[in-house]
C-alpha cells in the first residue's frame, strides 16, 4: 500500500463526498463551498497524476474566481433565504433511474476496456515547460483564439449584465 | 503499482453523474450552472488522466484540459450575467417559472 | 294459349299499383283505391283467362324457367312461372278474393289518413302472394314466401301507434320465421340431395326412387314446418288470432283466405314427396287432426269476434291439412277443394264481421245484439257464411267438408275421422253462438247501428253467392274439380289411388247430423236462452286462456332468450366496450403524457434526451452482445 494509493484515496473521497454533499445540502451558499472543496481535490488528484501546472489553474480558476463568482451570483439573485425546492416526485425518479443505469453501463465499459500497460513518464521532464514548449508550437492557434473568446466572453458579459441605459 | 487508470475514471464518472443529476433536478438556476461545472471538471479529470495512463499517453491531454478550463470559464461568467438580467427581469431565478417556450 | 304464356302479366299489374301508389299515393288519396281496384281487377281478367284456357280438354302445364339467375356448386338455378291446374284455380282465388277486399276497404277504410298506404301494401301482397302461386321452383318461392311474411307484418301492423298491433306484427312474423327456418333447411337438404330447386326436377328423381325414403321423410317434415308457421297450425299457431289486430279486410284477405292458404298450397305443390313418404304424411295428418280440434275448443269461449274467426281459421286449416295427410288423391282434392271453399266464406265471414264492427265500433260480442232488424244484409250473408262453414248442404262448406272425412275415413285413421267430427259440431256450435249473440235478441251495446255502404256490402254479396254455389263444382256425382286436379299427377295413377269414390252415406248423415246438434245447442244457449250459460268451470277457463299456450311460450322461451340477450348485451358492454375504452385510455394517456412532456421546462427536456440516450445505449448494450462481453472482461480483470 504505497503512499500513491492512500493519497488517491483520501482525495478520491473528498472529491466525492463534496459533490453528494453539494447535491445534497438545502442551502445555496453551503452548496458553493461543498463545491469549492471538490474543485480543491481535483486539484489534488491532479498532481498525483504529475499535471501540477493544470492543478495550479485549477486551483487559480475554479476555487478561485468561479467559485467567488458563483457567490456573487447567489447574492445579487436571492430574492429570499429559502431553501432550494426540488421537482416533484415521479419526473425525479425516472431521473435517477436513467442516471444510474447510465452509470451502470459506462462503468461497465470502462472495466472492460484493455488499457495499456506503458504510462506516460513525465518524472524527468518539467511539466510547465513540457506544455509550454506543445502550446507555443503546435497549439498556438487555439491559444490566441482561446484569447479572443475570453475578450468576447466579457464583453459580453458585461453588456448583458449591465442595467438598461434609461433605467435610473 | 500505481493507481490503475480504472479508479481515476471511476471518480470521474461519479463527479459526473452527479453533475447530471444536479442539472437536471435542481430549481434553482444558479445550482444548475454549478452542476454544470462539476461536469465539466469530471471531463477534465477524464483528460488528465487519458494523458498520463490512456492508450496514447500525450501532453496534449493536459493542454486540451486547459483550454476546457478556459472555456468553462468564461461560460460561467456569461452564464450568471444572463442570470442576472433575468433576475431582474423576472424577479425570480426558479428554473421552473421560466416557461416562455409553452405559450 | 296465348293467355297462359303470358301469366307474367297477373303478379305485373299488383307490382305496377304498388309502384303507382308508393309514388303518387299521397296526392291521390282516396283515389288511391281505384289503382288498387283496377289493378287486381285486371289481373282477375287474366287469372279467368287463364283458368279457363288451363280447364280445356287437351291443355298441359306451362313452364317458363329460363331466366338465368344465378349460378353455384355448378347448378343453374333460374326463376320463371309455371302454371297447372293448382296454380290456375290458386290464380282465381286468390285475384277474386283480393279485389273484393280492394273494393270494400273503399268503404272501411274510409276517412284513414294513411288510406293510400293501405292500399300500397295491399298491391305488394298480392303481388308477393301470385308470385309464391306461380313460382316454378321451390327457391322462388321461399322469396315470395318471405316477401308475404313481410307484407303480413305491415299490413297487422297498420295501426302502428297501437301498441296491441306493434307487438301482434312483430308475433307474426317472429312465429312464421321460424317456420320458415324449417323450410329453408328442407330447401338446402333438396338442393344437396335432389341437385335442383325445380319442382319438376324434384318429382322426376322422386318418382324414378333416387332418393331414400328417410330423406324424403325429413324434407318432407322441414317443409311442413314452414307450412305449420304460415298456416297457424300447432304449434306455431299463436301469432294468428293475435294478427287480428290489423284492419278487418286485412284478416278477411290474408288471414282467411291466401296467405294462410299458402302453407296448405305449398304441401299441395309438394304433392309427390308425401305420396312417397309415409310418415311425413301421417306427420301432416295428425298435426291438422289436432289443430283442427284445438283451435275448434278455444274458439268456443272468445268474445272478440274476430278473434272467434281467426281460431276458426286455424281449425279449418287443420282440416286441409287433414286431408292433404291422408296421402291419396282423395285427400288432395279435398284438402285444395277445401282452400277454395274455405276462402271464399272465411273472407266473407270476415268481411261481415267488420261490417258488424264498423257499424257499432265494438269487438265484443257481448255487447252487440239485436243487429239483424238494422243490418238485414249483412245478417243475411253473415248467416249464408255460418251455414257454409257448419257444414249445411247444399252450401259450398258441405261438399268440400264431407269429402275431407272421406278421404280421412279411407286412410284408416278412425281416430283422426273422430276427431274431425267432433271439430265439425264444434265449429258449427261456436259460429252459431256468434250468429246469434251478435244478430238476435236485444241490443245490448249502445251503439247505434246501420247497415254498411254499398262499397261494402257488394263483395258481400258476391262472395255469399259464391259460398253458395262453388261446391257444386265438385259434388260426389259430377266430380269436375277432382278430375280435372288430378289430371296430370302420375304418381297418383302409378300408385293405383283414384279420384273416384264414391262417398259412404252414412259419413254425410253423421256429417251434417253433428253440425246440426251444434247449431241446436248455440240456439238453445244463446238464441232462445233455454239452457243457462253458466258460470264457468275449469274447463271454459283452459279454453278462454287459449290452454296458455301463450303464457308457457313466454317462460320457456321468451324469458329465457331475453336473459341471454341481457347477458350479451352486458358482455357486449363490458368486454367488448371495455377493451375500446380500454384502448382510448391507452391512446389518452399516451397523449397525455407527451402533453406533460411539453411543458416548456428546459431541465424537462434535458431529462427527455438524457433518458432517450440513456434507453439507446442500454438496447445497444443488450442487444449487441456488450454486456456478455463485458461481463467476461469486468469478471476476469
Amino acid at each position: 500500500m504505497s503512499g500513491q494509493f492512500i493519497a488517491f484515496f483520501v482525495l478520491a473521497l473528498l472529491t466525492i463526498g463534496g459533490a453528494v454533499f453539494m447535491i445534497s445540502f438545502h442551502r445555496v451558499v453551503h452548496m458553493v463551498v461543498a463545491l469549492a472543496f471538490t474543485f480543491l481535490s481535483i486539484a489534488g488528484l491532479y498532481i498525483l497524476l504529475e499535471a501540477e501546472f493544470v492543478a495550479m489553474t485549477q486551483i487559480l480558476v475554479y476555487s478561485g474566481a468561479i467559485s467567488v463568482l458563483m457567490l456573487f451570483g447567489i447574492m445579487l439573485t436571492r430574492h429570499d433565504a429559502s431553501e432550494v425546492q426540488e421537482k416533484k416526485s415521479p419526473v425525479k425518479w425516472l431521473i435517477r433511474i436513467g442516471v444510474s443505469v447510465f452509470f451502470i453501463i459506462v462503468f461497465l465499459g470502462i472495466q472492460s476496456v484493455q488499457w495499456s500497460d506503458k504510462p506516460a513518464d513525465f518524472t524527468a521532464k518539467d511539466n510547465v515547460k513540457e506544455i509550454g514548449v506543445q502550446m507555443f508550437t503546435n497549439y498556438v492557434i487555439p491559444f490566441e483564439m482561446v484569447s479572443v473568446l475570453l475578450l468576447v466572453a466579457l464583453v459580453g458579459a458585461i453588456i448583458l449584465a449591465k442595467k438598461e441605459a434609461e433605467e435610473e | 503499482m500505481s493507481v490503475p487508470i480504472n479508479s481515476y475514471l471511476l471518480v470521474a464518472l461519479i463527479l459526473f453523474c452527479i453533475g447530471l443529476y444536479g442539472a437536471l433536478t435542481k430549481r434553482n438556476a444558479v445550482v444548475v450552472l454549478l452542476s454544470i461545472e462539476l461536469m465539466l471538471n469530471a471531463v477534465n479529470l477524464n483528460l488528465v488522466a487519458f494523458a498520463k495512463y490512456g492508450l496514447f499517453p500525450h501532453i496534449s491531454g493536459q493542454i486540451f484540459s486547459l483550454f476546457t478550463i478556459t472555456v468553462a470559464a468564461a461560460e460561467a461568467a456569461v452564464g450568471l450575467a444572463i442570470l442576472i438580467s433575468l433576475y431582474r427581469n423576472r424577479n425570480t431565478v426558479q428554473v421552473d417559472e421560466m416557461d416562455l417556450m409553452k405559450r | 294459349m296465348e293467355m297462359i304464356a303470358n301469366a307474367w302479366l297477373v303478379p305485373l299489374f299488383p307490382l305496377l299499383a304498388f309502384v303507382l301508389l308508393v309514388a303518387f299515393g299521397r296526392q291521390l288519396k282516396e283515389a288511391a283505391a281505384y289503382v288498387g281496384i283496377l289493378a287486381t281487377g285486371a289481373s282477375f281478367v287474366v287469372a279467368l283467362l287463364i283458368f279457363f284456357e288451363r280447364f280445356a280438354e287437351d291443355a298441359k302445364d306451362y313452364i317458363y324457367n329460363n331466366f338465368h339467375w344465378l349460378t353455384f356448386a355448378g347448378k343453374e338455378i333460374t326463376m320463371g312461372f309455371e302454371v297447372n291446374q293448382l296454380n290456375a284455380m290458386m290464380l282465381v282465388i286468390v285475384t277474386l278474393v283480393s279485389m273484393l277486399v280492394h273494393i270494400y276497404s273503399r268503404g272501411y277504410m274510409h276517412g284513414d289518413e294513411r288510406f293510400p298506404v293501405f292500399y300500397q301494401y295491399l298491391a305488394l301482397f298480392t303481388f308477393s302472394m301470385l308470385g309464391v302461386v306461380l313460382s316454378p321452383n321451390i327457391l322462388q318461392l321461399y322469396i315470395f314466401w318471405e316477401l308475404v311474411g313481410v307484407c303480413s307484418f305491415l299490413l297487422v301492423g297498420f295501426y302502428f301507434y297501437k301498441p296491441e298491433a306493434k307487438a301482434a306484427a312483430k308475433k307474426a312474423f317472429i312465429v312464421t320465421r321460424i317456420g320458415d327456418v324449417g323450410l329453408f333447411i328442407g330447401l338446402a337438404l333438396i338442393f344437396w340431395w335432389v341437385g335442383s330447386f325445380n319442382y319438376n326436377d324434384i318429382f322426376n328423381k322422386i318418382e324414378a326412387g333416387a332418393v331414400e325414403e328417410w330423406k324424403l321423410t325429413l324434407i318432407g317434415i322441414l317443409i311442413f314446418v314452414g307450412a305449420v308457421g304460415k298456416s297457424g297450425q300447432f304449434p306455431l299457431h299463436t301469432w294468428l288470432p293475435d294478427a287480428m289486430e290489423g284492419p278487418t279486410p286485412v284478416s278477411a284477405l290474408i288471414h282467411a283466405a291466401t296467405m294462410v292458404a299458402a302453407g296448405v298450397y305449398l304441401v299441395a305443390r309438394m304433392y309427390d314427396l308425401y305420396l312417397a313418404s309415409p310418415v311425413a304424411a301421417e306427420t301432416v295428418a295428425y298435426i291438422g287432426g289436432f289443430t283442427a280440434i284445438f283451435a275448434a275448443s278455444i274458439g268456443l269461449t272468445q268474445r272478440d269476434i274476430k278473434r272467434v274467426l281467426a281460431y276458426s281459421t286455424v281449425s279449418q286449416l287443420g282440416y286441409m291439412m287433414l286431408a292433404l295427410g291422408a296421402a291419396s288423391a282423395a285427400g288432395y282434392v279435398a284438402g285444395t277443394f277445401h282452400l277454395m271453399t274455405h276462402a271464399f266464406f272465411k273472407a266473407l265471414l270476415f268481411l261481415a264481421a267488420g261490417s258488424v264492427i264498423h257499424a257499432v265500433h265494438t269487438q265484443d260480442i257481448f255487447e252487440m245484439g239485436g243487429l239483424w232488424k238494422k243490418m238485414r244484409i249483412t245478417g243475411l250473408v253473415f248467416l249464408i257464411g255460418c251455414l257454409a262453414i257448419a257444414g249445411i248442404p247444399p252450401f259450398a262448406g258441405f261438399w268440400s267438408k264431407e269429402e275431407i272425412l272421406v278421404a280421412t275415413l279411407s286412410s284408416g285413421h278412425i281416430d283422426l275421422f273422430v276427431v274431425a267430427l267432433i271439430a265439425a259440431s264444434f265449429t258449427a256450435f261456436y259460429m252459431f253462438r256468434l250468429f246469434f249473440l251478435t244478430f238476435s235478441g236485444q241490443a245490448r251495446g249502445g251503439a247505434e247501428a246501420h247497415e254498411s255502404p254499398g262499397v261494402m256490402t257488394v263483395p258481400m254479396l258476391v262472395l255469399a253467392v259464391l259460398a253458395v254455389v262453388a261446391g257444386f263444382i265438385n259434388t260426389p256425382w259430377k266430380p269436375v274439380l277432382g278430375e280435372w286436379l288430378t289430371d296430370g299427377f302420375t304418381m297418383f295413377h302409378a300408385g293405383g289411388h283414384s279420384a273416384e269414390h264414391a262417398a259412404p252415406v252414412w259419413v254425410t248423415l253423421l256429417a251434417v247430423g253433428v253440425s246440426l246438434v251444434g247449431i241446436w245447442l248455440a240456439w238453445s244457449m244463446y238464441g232462445k236462452g233455454t239452457i243457462p250459460q253458466g258460470e264457468g268451470g275449469p274447463l271454459y277457463r283452459l279454453s278462454f286462456h287459449k290452454y296458455y299456450v301463450d303464457e308457457i311460450y313466454d317462460a320457456v322461451f321468451v324469458k329465457p332468450l331475453r336473459a341471454i340477450g341481457k347477458g350479451m348485451y352486458a358482455f357486449d358492454v363490458w368486454v367488448v366496450d371495455g377493451l375500446v375504452r380500454l384502448v382510448v385510455a391507452f391512446t389518452k394517456g399516451v397523449g397525455s403524457t407527451g402533453a406533460r412532456m411539453q411543458n416548456g421546462q428546459v431541465q424537462t427536456y434535458g431529462a427527455i434526451a438524457f433518458i432517450g440516450l440513456v434507453l439507446l445505449i442500454a438496447g445497444l448494450t443488450i442487444a449487441g452482445g456488450y454486456a456478455e462481453q463485458w461481463r467476461t472482461i469486468f469478471l476476469q480483470s
